[in-house]
């Protein structure tokens, strides 16, 4: 079995909104004090692929990633995971990409690599949280596509995905070849690389795809969206402190604060 | 091309809040633009649902209604699409933002070529363009969005846009197609459903809700907010984290990948306050913060809040509320 997880480092989205920094000029965010990481929707990507490879005798799991010099970190940090190799799709045209285009250029590169049973994407980037990157990615393919799964059994030639719904959960038995795109869930939470997986990495050679080698047309990746204005909203509020000696103290003030404010009725 | 499609999403046999939501959205934006408004409804048995529609403030409804459409499946159900799309020939196409709609829309974008913008809160319009805001980095930056494709096609997020007001005597125009469905094509099966136990109240229904986060440590901790919650007739919701450690269901999750609450009281419980769950539950009336670091951000967005930790608070605060509520 042949699995390909598309990844994009982005940066941390767990940083606090005080740290958080725009440039309102680019329209975009910057790195200042946070730090550049995988995005956790593909880590889960990842650990379903492992875990299938895991289950499967040769199965190959290829990550692939579109992206500037900085990038290359996510492919080492997936190598070291498991994975058994990487390509990265790096173009000097692939810097101002939207979902559209990121998509696209992911395409051509699964399809140069042979089209392979499972592509697997986390359901959305935490940084534009656009969630359509690899539902795109599917339709381009011409393959099934299966959204928000977070558990894949493989068996005989068919696959069962659990996926989250409005209301709950469902079970879809699949075909191959097959996009899904991977949700967060106990069941997928990233593993940790080893030391063994960390030096197999750092050796590992990674090809480098440009949109020339992709045989990429400059219009097809051509923005469909422009990004007018970022700005940072405000959720503050005066907060007031409940004081007291100890937690019993505070928990009768704040009853009777809450009572006071008349918030039950 | 001119003129906004709307996609009806149906959920039990009914148009969905948030399809008419869009509707009034698209209404809007008429008001200004000119725009005829048209709607897709795609289902089986669904044609009666066109004069719900007309009164939500649609003028034109394309009915594709099959029986092989029973079942929500996505790829025959954008089969029904692009036949409508290609009759309607619409600019800009809306779609409710529910785990339907975010489904379809990108698959949808990518067959028609069109430009898609994503969990839209608002929007504003400049001349014919109409400009989209949605949050971006984990909400704690919002992005104005314009599409430079002929048709542009838009998610917006439920409860974010009115409805327009019913008139039951609006009139309307409805047009039967049909799709030659392939169900061959689509090679996906549904094998089992499971609906989430439905609680004394729903999450986004309540009017108070008690959520818990990475400090709860493990499921009994759960217990006590249950408790709060049931006292208060409320819901227990939850952060991405402790549904990540199997405290609770993915169900209880509030947030930006999870649901989105606006009660009258908030209880934020052990949680530091990550962008991405305030993205979830900012529109709270009054939100109560309980955690024992003083430096939590959840505090920032808080009414009242205590510096402690939560198993020395909360037995003696739902005691209190208890003596309290009985006498009343």
């Amino acid at each position: 079995m042949h699995i390909v997880v598309c990844v994009k480092q982005i940066i941390d989205p767990e940083i606090p909104s005080a740290e958080f920094r725009i440039d309102f000029e680019a329209r975009r965010a910057v790195e200042g004090q946070s730090k550049q990481v995988l995005n956790p929707y593909d880590g889960n990507a990842l650990e379903v692929a492992l875990q299938l490879k895991d289950r499967h005798e040769e199965t190959n799991v290829t990550v692939m990633t579109v992206g500037p010099e900085s990038d290359q970190k996510v492919l080492r940090h997936a190598l070291a995971m498991g994975c058994d190799d990487a390509i990265w799709l790096k173009d000097d045209g692939f810097d101002n990409l939207d979902s559209h285009g990121t998509a696209q250029v992911l395409a051509r590169g699964i399809q140069k690599a042979g089209l392979p049973d499972i592509v697997l994407c986390g359901r959305q980037a935490g940084d534009w949280d656009m969630g359509q990157v690899g539902l795109r990615i599917g339709e381009a393919l011409g393959i099934t596509c299966v959204s928000l799964a977070y558990n894949i059994e493989y068996d005989d030639g068919r696959l069962r995905l659990r996926r989250e719904t409005d209301r709950g959960a469902e079970i879809v038995e699949a075909g191959l070849p097959l996009l899904a795109t991977i949700t967060n869930d106990q069941s997928n939470q990233p593993r940790y690389s080893t030391v063994k997986g960390i030096m197999a990495a750092k050796r590992k050679e990674i090809p480098i795809w440009s949109a020339q080698e992709l045989e990429l047309d400059r219009d097809a990746i051509e923005p469909v969206v422009v990004v007018d204005e970022l700005v940072v909203p405000s959720y503050e509020r005066q907060v007031m402190f409940i004081d007291g000696q100890d937690g019993s103290e505070k928990a009768i003030q704040l009853a009777e604060h809450l009572i006071k404010m008349n918030l039950f009725t | 091309m001119s003129g906004i499609l709307i996609y009806t999403s149906i959920i039990e046999g009914a148009v969905s809040t948030p399809t008419k939501e869009v509707s009034g959205m698209a209404r809007a934006i008429a008001a200004k633009t000119g725009d005829s408004v048209a709607a897709a409804l795609v289902g089986s048995e669904v044609t009666d649902l066109a004069s719900e529609l007309i009164a939500s403030g649609v003028d034109q409804v394309y009915i594709c209604d099959d029986v092989k459409l029973g079942e929500f499946c996505a790829n025959l159900y954008l089969q029904a699409l692009e036949v409508i799309v290609e009759k309607a020939a619409p600019r800009i196409v809306l779609i409710p933002g529910e785990a339907t709609g975010a489904d379809l829309a990108p698959r949808l974008a990518q067959r028609i070529k069109g430009g898609l913008v994503t969990d839209c809160i608002d929007y504003e319009i400049s001349g014919d363009a109409v400009i989209y805001t949605k949050p971006v980095y984990g909400s704690k930056a919002l992005a104005r969005i314009r599409i430079t494709t002929p048709i542009s096609l838009v998610t917006v997020r439920p409860r974010t846009q009115e409805v327009y007001p019913p008139e039951a005597d609006r009139s309307g125009e409805t047009t039967r197609l049909e799709a030659a469905l392939d169900s061959m094509a689509p090679d996906t099966t549904i094998m089992e459903r499971m609906e989430e136990e439905v609680l004394e109240c729903s999450l986004e229904e309540a009017n108070v809700v008690v959520s818990g986060g990475r400090g709860l440590q493990n499921a009994e901790a759960f217990e006590q907010l249950r408790q709060l919650a049931g006292l208060l007739n409320g819901a227990v919701g939850a952060t991405r984290v402790a549904v990540d450690q199997a405290l609770v269901p993915p169900s209880c999750q509030i947030g930006l990948t999870g649901k989105i609450v606006a009660p009258d009281l908030y209880f934020a419980i052990g949680l530091s306050g990550a962008s991405q769950h305030i993205a979830g539950m900012s529109g709270s009336k009054y939100i109560v913060a309980i955690n024992s670091d003083e430096e939590a951000p959840i505090f920032d967005i808080s009414n009242v809040g205590v510096v402690e930790d939560f198993r020395n608070v909360l037995p003696v605060l739902i005691a209190e509320l208890k003596k309290h509520l009985s006498k009343s």
